[in-house]
């Protein structure tokens, strides 16, 4: 085949064309041939065929790509296997997981960063999603340009080129994240307010920290520095201290996606609700948390699960951000970056398979655990 | 009174709504901003929001590096060859659950729905592995043949709920008039929900040309890098002194297809569509 990886795309693509309409033809043929033995009427006989003609695709990329694929690495997960030996892979039972989950620091910490995330990003990415959701529920004239705006940031996305004008504005000394920081911080107010807002996250993430490393030393030191200095800034992408907080500072600028859904959940909000608490004299704050927040519990509880299954799954900022860079990439590993690194980066495809076992395993619980508590405190009555 | 509450209510209303379109839209401005300064300018002490001798020496440097360019051709290559094979497939496999009745659809679409619950992270491994056998690895061929299998089910959903609103009757009086399955598909439906195509494709665009993990894995060499490795590489973090106005070049370029996109898009996607996932 040519070695140009262009045209050698472009006779793979063809190829991946006929392949499909082959396949998908032959398993349509198979279906109406059964169809035909079981006596079914002509007319069945073609909805049969054309069913199965239309849905193949899915049906074998689902079968090459998904369930081959993870047989082999649920076998591979309780093997040794390394892609670059070319040794076969040895069966070593249960090794692999038990490692992870009892003896690899790397992985825990991917955990217990998983969980920061979870616990204090995920509530600010919804608290500013809601925000803007009801900022833009007012209807404004000029709506849609505010709509677009806030959507922006889901397109931008992770791509590198964004993650990379972040880098830029977090500088520590130079970035402009910080030089408004310390242009604000003149007015002593001000100053303290975000002077305590240092304090309280350096003193959690040096706790979280803690759990990681099996020693709270960081923690102790935080503390007994006290009170941050009037100087102080945060150190946002050069300290392990805040290399977690500088990610969420990420995913809460891109909470667009979650802030449509919460806008739907307000347009779903019947009006007449509004109208009449407003003629028994309930303020526009009353009413927010009495009424509408209420009929919202589904869009949060929608947008919990995905926040978490998102943060379960977050790759492109640690390893744009942090990667080569010890000991930032440690404080603020994620799950995937890990399985990244394990599989990729060391070859170690038996580790590998094994991290992404419980990765699916963690999404099932996560996703099992909220649709069971949600009706706790859900609401669904208006559905 | 009333009257001057109702002004001032308004009022604060656009301040924040300004305000918060300020800080969204700020690393986009600080992108374009950055570009055009020198590296001193980047790196100084001091605040500057705008460069007072812009240059577009960063540009014209840019053009040059034929990485940097080849690095864009290969985005480009991979993500219309994906995009078209990936949005076709869709489309047919939407077809199939939406407008033909078929025994054993029900089990198909509930699996098809399942796969919603894997992260595509858990099978990164294996698939790598398998491409390594047949030696795809330092070819394109892994980031854009596995979408030919209609890969992505949230989006065959959401394909499927458009396609099940247009009226059966329509079908059936194309049969009467001797139209095959697939001239309905081609002629018929398809024109009718070109407001979900449209959001289908804009998000697989998206999610193409910010893609970062599966061309890392499978890309080796710099001639066949895509914009966000080759970008990522741009950035090394031992380094001391980064070339941001380079760096910051790049970037504008790089988003500047995802804003043409967004911009046009905008009306499908900011509309309720999104929501469809949600209630069902």
């Amino acid at each position: 085949m040519s070695t140009n990886p262009y045209i050698q795309l472009l006779i793979t693509v063809l190829l991946t064309i006929v392949f499909i309409a082959a396949s998908s033809y032959g398993i349509g043929a198979l279906a109406r041939w059964i169809a035909r033995l079981r006596g079914a009427k002509p007319s069945k006989q073609e909805k049969v065929f054309a069913g199965y003609l239309f849905a193949s695709p899915w049906i074998v990329g689902f079968l090459i790509f998904v369930v081959i694929p993870m047989g082999f690495s649920l076998y591979w997960s309780f093997t040794d296997y390394r892609v670059i030996s070319n040794e076969p892979p040895h069966w070593i039972g249960l090794a692999n997981y038990a490692n992870l989950l009892f003896h690899d620091s790397s992985f825990k910490a991917a955990l217990v960063n998983t969980l920061y995330l979870t616990v204090i990003g995920l509530p600010l990415e919804m608290a500013v999603a809601l925000f803007l959701a009801a900022l833009l529920n007012r209807k404004a004239k000029g709506e849609r340009i505010f709509r677009m705006a806030f959507y922006l940031p889901v397109i931008l996305g992770f791509n590198t080129a964004v993650l990379l004008a972040w880098r830029l504005m977090l500088n520590t000394g130079t970035g402009i994240i910080n030089q408004l920081w310390r242009a604000v911080s003149t007015f002593a107010p001000v100053s303290y307010l975000l002077r305590a807002g240092i304090y309280v996250q350096e003193v959690t993430a040096a706790f979280f920290l803690g759990i990681n490393n099996g020693t709270f030393n960081l923690l102790n030191k935080v503390i007994e520095a006290g009170f941050p200095a009037a100087n102080r800034v945060p150190g946002w992408v050069q300290s392990p201290l805040w290399s977690k907080m500088s990610v969420i500072l990420l995913i809460v600028w891109g909470c667009g996606q979650m802030m449509l859904i919460f806008l739907a959940g307000l347009n779903n909000v019947p009006k007449e609700l509004h109208e009449a608490a407003e003629v028994d004299g309930a303020s526009p704050m009353q009413r927010f948390w009495k009424i509408s927040f209420p009929l919202l519990t589904p869009y949060v509880f929608y947008n919990l699960i995905v926040g978490m299954i998102a943060s379960i799954q977050i790759f492109e900022p640690i390893f744009v951000l942090y990667r080569d860079n010890q000991p930032l990439v440690s404080s603020a590993i994620s799950i995937v970056y890990y399985l990244w690194q394990k599989s990729f980066s060391h070859f170690e495809i038996g580790y590998g398979a094994a991290i992404s076992w419980i990765i699916l395993v963690l999404i099932l619980i996560v996703t099992v655990i909220q649709f069971r508590l949600q009706n706790r405190w859900v609401n669904y009555d208006l559905y | 009174m009333k009257q001057t509450w109702k002004i001032i209510r308004s009022a604060f209303l656009y301040l924040m709504l300004t305000f918060a379109t300020v800080v969204m839209a700020f690393p986009l401005f600080w992108m374009i901003s950055s570009s055009l300064k020198t590296v001193e300018e980047t790196n100084s002490a001091g605040l500057i929001w705008v460069s007072p001798h812009p240059t577009i020496q960063a540009y014209l440097d840019i053009f040059q590096n034929t990485n940097f360019t080849r690095a864009y051709f290969n985005s480009v290559f991979y993500v219309t060859l994906a995009l078209f094979g990936t949005l076709i497939s869709i489309a047919a496999v939407s077809y199939a659950f939406s407008r033909i009745d078929w025994p054993g659809k029900n089990i198909v679409f509930f699996l098809m729905l399942s796969t919603m619950m894997i992260p595509s992270q858990a099978l990164i491994v294996p698939q790598y592995v398998f491409f390594n056998k047949i030696d795809w690895i330092n070819t394109f061929n892994p980031l854009v043949i596995p979408g030919y299998f209609a890969g992505g089910a949230a989006m065959v959903f959401l394909l499927r709920q458009s396609m099940q609103q247009i009226p059966r009757e329509l079908d059936e009086s194309a049969f009467v008039d001797g139209a095959n399955h697939f001239q309905i598909w081609w002629e018929i439906i398809l024109p009718l929900t070109k407001g979900s195509l449209a959001t289908v494709a804009t998000f697989l665009f998206v999610g193409l040309w910010n893609s970062l993990l599966t061309p890392l894995m499978y890309l080796q060499t710099v001639d066949r890098y895509t914009l966000p490795v080759f970008i990522s590489t741009l950035y090394n973090v031992n380094q001391t002194v980064q070339p941001w106005p380079t760096i910051m070049t790049a970037a504008v370029l790089t988003t500047i297809p995802l804003m043409v996109v967004f911009f046009f898009a905008q009306r499908y996607i900011l509309d309720s569509v999104v929501v469809s996932g949600l209630k069902g």
